[in-house]
């Protein structure tokens, strides 16, 4: 196989823009990440909460069904007939305890078994109904988070989360015992890595939100885990005070159990970011489209024990604040788009802020460096099979 | 009797035209002129995806006047300078409406957004789908918004969004 190459430059701080870019490394980073020994959080399982509830999707171009049986387990399959594939379910989400195809009206049910299909006396000698339940792709749950990963290579869930594992859970209320608000979804006219590289990491310069509301940032952490890097952030959030340009306050009001801490983000390589902020819990699901479009499905959740007043709080909270339009975000869904386009100069991205030395790479970060992206890069490049260029 | 339900209609263009009008010269406080002075005021703007689904989590959720007036602040404000910014064009068409009594109307139009960002100049669709809204009527024969939800088709954007839909 043909493979793109790319030199990579000696300084860990530098990204080479063509990585942004360069559509000959598309195909190549589909199949060893994408379809590669990586975990993919495609759903959480508070998504389909009652018997028989479903949801589709596609990860890098795989159409994916989970689905929940009468007997409450989740279950994830390949979203195409066993027989000739054709897309078993159309529909985004619902429930459906048998799912039928109607090219040749193979019938199967929640578990996936193919439970019927009509004159199977045509059928090759010895056809065994058995023999043809729905693909499945390996799958894990944590706290209700769904994976997958398209490799059998890839390590235990619990090994590839590492110490991110912990921040997720605290993330996700605790005990991932949530409830779905709903989803905002949108395409970014940007290359996975270039919304990766500035979903998670935050510059509160570019947030003018922040100054108008007198919102000083709280002190916190960052850290990388795993030889991915995958970066968790951890930090108080100071509520906004004084004078605010705001006339509803509520929209930026913490009314939670978790003051020490009103800030999580969680970002697993290579496109998932998490995070809870105030009362918002926010999963979003990304997944490339082709090399300059990437796709977010930002799910929003409540706790299954709020009441009625912190379901409506955090329905309106997350509405209005995070998200592509939302008041404190909306910026950050402009910058994947620029980033993209000023990718296509040459020379290499050079990052600054929090890089104490070139030729390391660290773990523990200040809130606001940037330098936490690094590691992932390092792993990317690794996994990517680029050299990096001699000291 | 036919005068008051062509009256009726034509209050009911008239709003229709003048929030589209107001949405495409990004005059953000001529949005607001649009809508009643009660606190009630309202405006969302949802995937239609999720309200089939009984999910009332939107793109925009403003369910109050402070907050129609809190998103004339974002835009004027709170934004501005750091988004690449784009023109937008509203093609509305009432096609259902009834009285609800004697201040009070409802009405369904469709919409379509065309969106031009300024760097590129490529003209798209931005979304498309269906307003239904609550309309306060006045004694002088106009209506303001009570209460517009904008129910899209779209439930994928293809890109952030700015001003309201
Ligand atoms: S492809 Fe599904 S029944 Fe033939
Ligand atoms: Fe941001």
């Amino acid at each position: 196989m043909a493979e793109a190459t790319l030199t990579w430059p000696k300084n860990y701080n530098e990204v080479p823009k063509a990585a942004f870019i360069r559509a000959d490394l598309y195909a190549d980073e589909i199949q060893r990440i994408f379809h590669g020994a990586e975990w993919h959080p495609i759903a959480h399982e508070s998504e389909l909460p009652n018997p028989g509830d479903f949801k589709t999707m596609r990860l890098a171009g795989i159409p994916l069904l989970i689905s929940r049986d009468e007997a409450d387990v989740v279950r994830v399959f390949y979203n195409a007939c066993s027989h000739r594939s054709n897309q078993l379910e159309t529909a985004v989400m619902g429930n459906k305890t048998e799912f039928e195809c109607p090219y040749h009206r193979w019938l199967f049910n929640a578990k996936g078994d193919l439970v019927g299909c009509p004159n199977p006396r045509e059928f090759l000698p010895g056809f065994d109904k058995a023999d043809y339940p729905l693909g499945q792709p390996r799958f894990e749950l944590f706290y209700g988070l769904i994976f997958v990963t398209f490799s059998s290579e890839t390590e235990p869930l619990e090994t590839f989360l590492g110490e991110a594992g912990e921040t997720l859970r605290e993330l996700m209320a605790g005990d991932g015992r949530l409830k779905l608000l709903g989803y905002q979804k949108v395409r970014y006219d940007s290359n996975w890595k270039g919304y990766n590289d500035n979903d998670g990491y935050h510059a509160p310069l570019l947030h003018a939100a922040f100054k108008m509301l007198n919102w000083q940032g709280g002190k916190g952490r960052q850290y990388t885990c795993t030889r991915r890097g995958h970066v968790c952030f951890e930090s108080a959030l100071s509520v906004a005070s004084g004078p605010s340009v705001l006339k509803d306050k509520d929209l930026i009001a913490f009314k939670g159990q978790d003051p020490s801490v009103g800030s999580r983000i969680v970002q697993l390589f290579p496109t998932f970011v998490s995070t809870k902020h105030l009362d918002i819990i926010n999963l979003r699901f990304a997944t490339p489209i082709d090399a300059e479009t990437t796709e977010v499905h930002y799910a929003y959740f409540a706790h299954q024990d709020d009441d009625d007043e912190m379901l409506r709080h955090r329905l309106r909270q997350s509405s209005n604040l995070l998200g592509p339009c939302g008041l404190i975000s909306m910026e950050d869904a402009s910058i994947f788009h620029r980033i993209h386009i000023g990718s296509h100069t040459p020379g290499n991205a050079i990052f600054q802020k929090g890089v104490r030395d070139p030729s390391k790479l660290e773990s523990e970060f200040l809130q606001n460096d940037e330098s936490g992206n690094l590691p992932r890069w390092e792993y990317y490049r690794s996994v990517m099979g680029f050299e990096r260029a001699e000291a | 009797m036919t005068d008051s339900i062509d009256g009726l209609e034509m209050a009911l263009d008239r709003l229709l035209l003048a929030d589209a009008n107001a949405l495409d010269s990004k005059d953000m406080k001529g949005w607001l002129a649009n809508y009643a002075e009660e606190n009630e005021a309202s405006y969302y703007c949802r995937a239609t995806e999720n309200t089939e689904h009984n999910l009332e989590l939107g793109f925009m959720f403003d369910d109050c006047r402070a907050r129609l007036e809190d998103r004339v602040t974002y835009v004027n404000e709170i934004w501005a300078g750091t988004f690449q910014d784009y023109r937008t064009r509203h093609f509305v068409q009432r096609v259902s409406h009834w009285q609800v009594d004697a201040s009070t109307a409802e009405a369904i139009s469709n919409f379509s957004v065309f969106m031009t960002p300024m760097d590129t100049g490529v003209t798209q669709v931005l979304a498309v789908g269906r307003y239904l809204d609550r309309l306060r009527l006045s004694d002088a024969g106009d209506a303001k918004l009570l209460s517009r939800r904008a129910e899209l088709d779209t439930s994928v954007l293809p890109r952030y969004l700015v001003y309201p839909i």
